[in-house]
């Protein structure tokens, strides 16, 4: 029995030690530096895009080998995980929404003494680059963006004799009423006017066009404000009053894009995500794009951005910024944004690309200026959790709106109080 | 989804210390040292941990901090509201499905073991939802549950009202419920299924002598009889719906929405380690699971407990 334990443990050690030894092999090969990059799961197309620009790197530089790891789920979540496990990967994506709690615990490598002139980081959008930045450092550069912008079924609205998209919300929710039709006399309404998403990530401009905020400078929730209750009303009003819009999962959806795509809804609000999707999936769909109509007369939208971040763990920083300044560099941003998959942060590459030309880009683009970029504050979490829960029962009309707010606001600010 | 445990019984008997006990006792240490090293290292030093952890905020990204807290974390779960909620909706959960899970489960071994044809296909095809993994059936019951899917058709061509069952808060957790009860049920039935076939015939052919019918054979000689089962059928349902976690995971995408419906005790440690990276206080909404599992079970003990049926 014992031999026997014995047997077991030096196999096990032995397993066990070689693991850990360097392997040979890669040190014959003169110093090939391995670097691990971490990104969240998108199409396969547009994978098979990433791993061409990687490609492309890597003939550029022979020594630096990129190890490009896909998480499918729960990616904050695992990347956390990670970070404290020290498991994380040199390189990874970074949501703008994120960013503030990770800069904030230092575990990202501040970039600021690596950019070179070359590397011209004045170029980006000032929007997107300041979603990175924390007490004077730069820990991302943006890799791309997307705005929201209006999306509408040019069939459905000739339909109805339709020639221009809504400019205004008011505009926005007459049309919605005229596009809400029962084609069979089922009493089943087969198209509604507007494809509605009650996420606050696509309401916050709506709270700002009255003068409202989501969170104060202390990075406590304050969207129960009377301004911000009034942009919120019109969704509810919509929802309720007018009954021309439609939540995803009321018409058997997983988003806004494919309501919109099944021809559930003649108008939704979708960002640059939804084109490829559109064309690949609903080949047929005819359909236009235009900038969010005036809220209060005040102009908004959403901009929602991804930064490349290194790890401050980086063993290889030097040829982690390598890899970083090339995907976000001017040659590495025009290959992945060529294919319109996402937008370019840099001026220079969206000027070159002709995406403010584009017809169904430009308005998604001339947006960037005037967005509010997604971002609220160091516990995105639970702003954004305690919102959605309550302004869902909302829109279900099991509570008004403005005992909700505060209520999820009180929450959301208890929850916080705690986590500090 | 169904957690199956052991019951360890350890008869301690004092004995009187001679020399030829001593190194029987330790020959049985021996034999048990794999068990008490794997058992220490993997139930009883987490366990311990835990302990220490719930009483310390815990600093995790960028560098391990660990701040001596005391109760705070314990104080904190009464002021929080969606401990309650959770509670509640893992509460309400098990309420409804360990005993409908039970009934049922009875329900089918009793059929299946009144002699019907083919009984060891049937057996088979109520097994099988049993067998599938919970995540997939997770999946598959959201296509059912779909706002244009299979259980709305069927409910429109019934003529019933149909629902936004994955969306609305009303009837999202009932939706888990219905998916649990229809995928467990069959597990207690073979255990069921099982204990009737021990039931001896003798005291049926008894109870007929003295001119008992069907529905009271099976009130007065089947239920009793099977007592011991129930009582490891009910404690392994409340158990096992206590730990609700994967299938409100997957439908509600880890969120617990709409509007806090489906999230359960598990599903809130979940988030406090893994969203939230709070360690400590996710240790101390262990405990509170823990202490009420074992209350329950307790309590539960008392009624059901003893082993020999007509106590």
């Amino acid at each position: 029995m014992l031999k026997f334990i014995g047997i077991a443990l030096t196999i096990a050690l032995s397993i066990i030690s070689c693991h850990s030894l360097p392997i040979p092999s890669n040190y014959t090969s003169s110093q090939v530096v391995n670097i691990k990059l971490s990104g969240w799961g998108a199409s396969p197309s547009e994978q098979k895009l990433l791993k061409q620009v990687l490609q492309n790197f890597e003939t550029q530089h022979p020594n630096i080998q990129v190890k490009y790891e896909e998480i499918s789920d729960q990616y904050m979540d695992v990347m956390k995980t990670r970070l404290i496990g020290e498991a994380a990967p040199d390189v990874f994506y970074l949501d703008a929404l994120e960013a503030p709690f990770l800069m904030s615990q230092g575990v990202l490598e501040p970039l600021e003494q690596y950019i070179t002139p070359e590397f011209d980081s004045s170029d980006f959008e000032v929007k997107l680059l300041e979603s990175f930045k924390y007490k004077n450092q730069i820990y991302g550069f943006p890799k791309d963006y997307s705005t929201l912008a209006l999306f509408y079924n040019k069939k459905a609205f000739a339909l109805e004799n339709l020639s221009n998209p809504p400019a205004t919300w008011d505009e926005l929710r007459t049309y919605s009423q005229q596009l809400t039709i029962e084609r069979q006399q089922d009493g089943r309404i087969s198209q509604y006017g507007f494809g509605e998403i009650p996420e606050l990530a696509r309401q916050v401009y709506k709270i700002k066009a009255f003068g409202g905020q989501v969170v104060d400078d202390q990075g406590y929730a304050a969207f129960a404000s009377e301004a911000a209750l009034k942009g919120l009303q019109l969704v509810i009003d919509q929802y309720q009053k007018d009954r021309s819009s439609v939540q995803k999962s009321d018409v058997g959806t997983n988003s806004a894009s494919e309501m919109f795509g099944q021809g559930k809804v003649a108008m939704t609000i979708e960002g640059n995500w939804a084109i490829p999707f559109l064309n690949d999936s609903f080949p047929n769909l005819e359909f236009a794009t235009a900038e969010l109509p005036r809220i209060n007369d005040v102009k908004g939208t959403m901009v929602f951005t991804v930064a490349y971040v290194m790890n401050k763990q980086a063993k290889h920083k030097a040829e982690a910024w390598q890899l970083i300044s090339y995907l976000t560099g001017k040659e590495g941003m025009e290959k992945w944004t060529g294919t319109g998959f996402a937008l370019p942060s840099r001026k220079s590459i969206a000027q070159k690309l002709g995406y403010n030309q584009d017809i169904l880009r430009s308005a998604l683009v001339a947006g960037v200026d005037y967005a509010t970029t997604w971002q609220v504050g160091k516990y995105p979490a639970e702003i954004m959790n305690n919102f959605d829960n309550q302004f869902i029962s909302v829109m279900l009309g099991q509570q008004p709106l403005k005992q909700a707010m505060e209520r999820s606001q009180a929450v959301a600010n208890k929850q916080i109080k705690a986590m500090e | 989804m169904i957690q199956h445990g052991g019951f360890v019984v350890f008869e301690v008997r004092r004995r009187r210390q001679t020399k030829k006990n001593i190194t029987e006792d330790l020959a049985g240490y021996l034999f048990m040292t794999p068990t008490i090293l794997v058992m220490g290292t993997f139930v009883v030093l987490p366990i311990l941990y835990a302990v220490y952890l719930s009483l310390h905020k815990v600093k995790l990204l960028g560098g391990i901090e660990y701040d001596f807290i005391g109760f705070r974390n314990f104080t904190r779960l009464v002021d929080d509201e969606r401990v309650w909620i959770a509670l509640w909706n893992t509460v309400q959960y098990v309420i409804i499905v360990v005993p409908t899970q039970t009934i049922l489960a009875l329900i089918l071994a009793v059929t299946l073991n009144s002699g019907i044809r083919g009984r060891n296909w049937w057996r088979i095809l109520y097994f099988l939802p049993t067998v599938t993994s919970s995540a997939v059936l997770a999946l598959i019951f959201m296509w059912i549950y779909n706002t244009d899917g299979l259980l709305n058709d069927f409910l429109t061509f019934l003529g019933l009202p149909t629902y936004n069952w994955l969306g609305d808060p009303q009837v999202a957790l009932k939706g888990i419920m219905l998916m649990n009860i229809w995928s467990t049920a069959p597990f207690y039935m073979v255990i069921y299924l099982a204990a009737l076939q021990d039931i001896p015939q003798t005291l049926y052919e008894a109870a007929e002598l003295d001119g008992a019918n069907n529905w009271q054979k099976f009130i007065y000689v089947t239920v009793p009889l099977l007592k011991p089962v129930t009582f490891f059928v009910i404690a392994m349902g409340i158990i096992g719906t206590f730990q609700l976690f994967d299938q409100s995971y997957i439908f509600s995408r880890g969120t617990g929405g709409p509007n806090n419906s489906t999230l359960t005790v598990v599903l809130l440690i979940y988030q406090a380690v893994f969203r939230n990276l709070q360690i400590g206080y996710a240790s101390a909404i262990a405990f509170l699971l823990a202490f009420l599992i074992i209350t329950i079970s307790l309590i539960q003990r008392r009624f059901l407990g003893s082993d020999k049926p007509y106590s």
